[in-house]
């Protein structure tokens, strides 16, 4: 017994809740706890003043057939003044068998006890202007009707009476929003009137009353708006996009960079591989052909200068390979490869070459635009001071100083007046062009009869590939190990670039 | 009992190994050694391999190596000559400067490095110089030397460390000075120059092998 009371108990529990979850979730926002007045002590009160407010109560309409199981949509517009303040706005309705209650679109109840009214204090609910009330209602059994008032009472002491009568519409093609229509449509016929209060069937009915707490209006926060979310996902995609598009090009980039690097590194290696070894071989067979002919006869004579001349080019076909092998992109490289331009293109001219070299140059990433142009620049210098400077002496002083490095180009000779000197034998202007390309500065100091100095200068920012570069500056041994075992292998071409 | 190339007609030629993998340069490369007087060719090896099995039997005074080899590098193979043979004078011929291979090289034991494109007259003065006990370095090997010493200075042991004067010789050539001038600034002979030189490649080839022990006895362990 005692567990089948517990049963029904709990299958009431559950299938009320299932029923009503819909509404219990709503009347969260919208409707408060509701009480009934005739099960409370004052109940004899509360009836008579039921019966004073049924008077304000409209009549029962209905649609003009009326069948079991029947569900009517009715709906009726109305106006508040405008500048009109609402002091109380009072909403009556029952509907035999049910109903689900719409104001301006909106649900705001539901009601199965047709044998009480319920009023609902929609006070916030409304202001002037045009409204609707919708109500869809739902017959059971035999006879249906919908018993409705709207009492607004605006602070001016007038009064806005929303009563069911025959000015109300049926709509008997339920479409979408239907509710929410602020206009009939042609469809749409009147409600009939099929009495007032205590007319045939409902003599003893309504019977009691159910006072809902005043309805507030929801208060939907922007971000709760479903614009707002959709917005705020569409935008979230868009910045997830954006990011993978971006990293994507950043991949490309870096893929085209690496890829940049590995052509150059191999273009540099063919350059050497095929030109610069039968280059050589040149050299040495012209070398080899000149012993065999006689001293001072005129093929020996040639032979001499095509030597001479395959030499020449050789040098030059360095410098070019230097410029495009990735692999020179260093500092430390480009500060042993200018010690050594210098000194070789001094070598024939009376001036010694003296370096000042700041000790332990990283080989930090020094990218080929720098260095072939602070390189074209030194040569430059180079070149003035062998023309024209008839000094004794140059230093070449080379360091780092706040993230820049400094090439310094000083001589001791005769000197000249910066003011004066054209600009074609100074070449001052292809210099400072050259060092502006780079971001460097280049500054010509010079006194005739003390000498020149021409101090350039680039910044040397490049901090983040640095690391990477010195990695594999540092794996050069075992590149080299690979080479010595791997014979032909990847690892020995690479060297073979040197 | 040393041959004395200045006398050519009077001693026997220096005896040359050279060792080059292409076939071409390396007919070239004997035909212009054996045109320099005093000195001659006396085996062309195509591989490291070939130089390692020949070398020792042979004894040459000088050999001629080219850096890049298949299989076994120049580098690898002038280890293994200056193993067996200490008193070898072995030079590179590169076809382009690289500093770091360079040095590779004069670290495993090479006495000096020569251009592919050497004028015949310097790469038999550079030859002589060799034999002569003397040793040419560049600044920009001197500056690396000076800095590969110092960056070991803490670790190794004191007969591998360079002496005050050895360090001013290095530091001199490294800014450039001839081997001429830095006698004069040091009021020493150039010979003594060329004597310094020769100790720090000693040095620095005794220490690179005690630094080959030493990888190898850490790896082992």
């Amino acid at each position: 017994m005692l567990r089948r009371e517990q049963k029904s108990f709990f299958n009431f529990f559950l299938r009320r809740g299932f029923k009503w979850g819909g509404l219990v979730l709503l009347s969260l926002v919208l409707l408060s706890p509701v009480r009934l007045f005739a099960d409370e002590p004052g109940a004899n009160a509360a009836v008579d003043w039921l019966l004073e407010a049924t008077n304000h109560l409209g009549k029962w309409i209905w649609d003009t057939n009326t069948f079991d199981k029947q569900t009517c949509r009715l709906w009726k517009a109305f106006e508040i003044p405008a500048g009109a303040k609402i002091s109380q706005a009072t909403l009556l309705i029952t509907v035999d068998n049910g109903y689900t209650l719409f104001l301006d679109g909106q649900e705001i109840g539901r009601g199965s006890d047709w044998r009480t009214v319920t009023e609902y204090d929609v006070t916030q609910l409304l202001a002037p202007g045009r409204h609707t009330v919708a109500v869809e209602g739902f017959n059971d059994r035999l006879e249906g009707g919908l018993i409705f008032s709207l009492e607004i009472q605006l602070a001016d002491q007038r009064v806005v009476e929303v009563l069911s009568d025959d000015t109300w519409s049926v709509v008997p093609n339920p479409l979408r929003h239907w509710a929410s229509r602020k206009t009939p449509l042609p469809d749409w016929h009147r409600a009939i009137v099929i009495g007032s209060m205590h007319h045939h069937p409902w003599e003893n009915w309504p019977v009691g009353f159910t006072v809902g707490l005043p309805l507030r209006p929801v208060i939907v926060h922007f971000w709760q708006a479903g614009w707002f979310q959709l917005a705020l996902v569409t935008v979230c995609l868009l910045a997830l996009l954006f990011s993978v598009w971006l990293m994507t090009q950043l991949t490309a980039q870096s893929a085209a960079q690496d890829f940049l690097q590995v052509e150059r590194a191999r273009i540099a290696r063919d350059i050497h591989d095929d030109l610069g070894a039968q280059l050589t071989q040149l050299v040495l067979l012209g070398e080899v052909a000149q012993r065999e002919e006689p001293a001072d006869s005129p093929a020996q004579i040639k032979f001499n200068q095509l030597c001479a001349q395959a030499r020449e080019l050789s040098h030059a076909m360095d410098e070019v390979v230097w410029a495009v092998n990735s692999r020179r992109d260093t500092l430390r490289d480009f500060v042993s490869y200018v010690c050594k331009y210098a000194q070789i293109f001094l070598n024939p001219t009376p001036i010694r070459c003296r370096l000042d070299v700041e000790p332990e140059i990283p080989a930090a990433a020094f990218d080929l635009p720098v260095r072939r142009n602070l390189f074209l620049a030194v040569k430059e210098a180079l070149n003035n001071a062998a023309k024209y400077s008839e000094a004794g002496e140059l230093f070449l002083r080379i360091y780092r100083k706040d993230h820049k490095l400094v090439v310094a180009v000083e001589d001791n000779g005769n000197g000249f007046n910066p003011a004066q000197a054209s600009a074609e034998r100074n070449g001052l202007a292809n210099m400072a062009q050259r060092m502006s390309e780079i971001g460097g500065a280049c500054e010509l100091s010079s006194q005739p009869g003390s000498g020149c100095l021409v101090v350039f200068t680039v910044p040397l920012n490049r901090t983040s590939r640095r690391v990477w570069r010195s990695w594999r500056r540092r794996r050069l041994p075992d590149e080299l190990a690979t080479a010595k075992t791997g014979g032909n292998g990847p690892a020995e071409a690479n060297l073979r670039n040197g | 009992m040393k041959p004395n190339p200045a006398n050519p007609a009077s001693v026997p030629p220096v005896k040359v190994v050279l060792v080059e993998d292409k076939p071409g340069m390396r007919e070239s490369w004997v035909k212009l050694i054996d045109s320099l007087a005093g000195f001659s060719c006396v085996q062309a090896c195509a591989s490291g391999e070939e130089a390692v099995r020949v070398i020792p039997a042979l004894n040459p005074d000088v050999v001629l190596m080219d850096i890049f080899l298949p299989r076994m590098s120049g580098i690898e193979c002038t280890a293994r000559l200056k193993l067996q043979l200490p008193k070898i004078q072995i030079l590179i011929l590169t076809a382009v400067e690289d500093d770091e291979l360079v040095f590779m090289a004069l670290e495993a034991g090479a006495d000096g490095y020569l251009l592919k494109r050497t004028k015949p007259e310097d790469l038999r003065a550079a030859m002589l110089d060799v034999l002569g006990g003397g040793a040419p370095m560049t600044s920009e090997i001197a500056r690396r030397v000076v800095e590969s010493f110092r960056r070991a200075s803490k670790q190794q042991k004191p007969e591998v460390h360079l002496s005050a004067r050895e360090e001013e010789v290095l530091i001199l050539l490294s800014k450039g000075y001839s081997n001429k001038e830095i006698a004069s600034q040091l009021a020493i002979g150039t010979e003594t120059v060329g004597s310094h030189l020769k100790h720090i490649y000693e040095k620095m080839h005794v220490r690179s092998r005690a630094e080959a022990v030493a990888r190898y006895m850490t790896s082992k362990t």
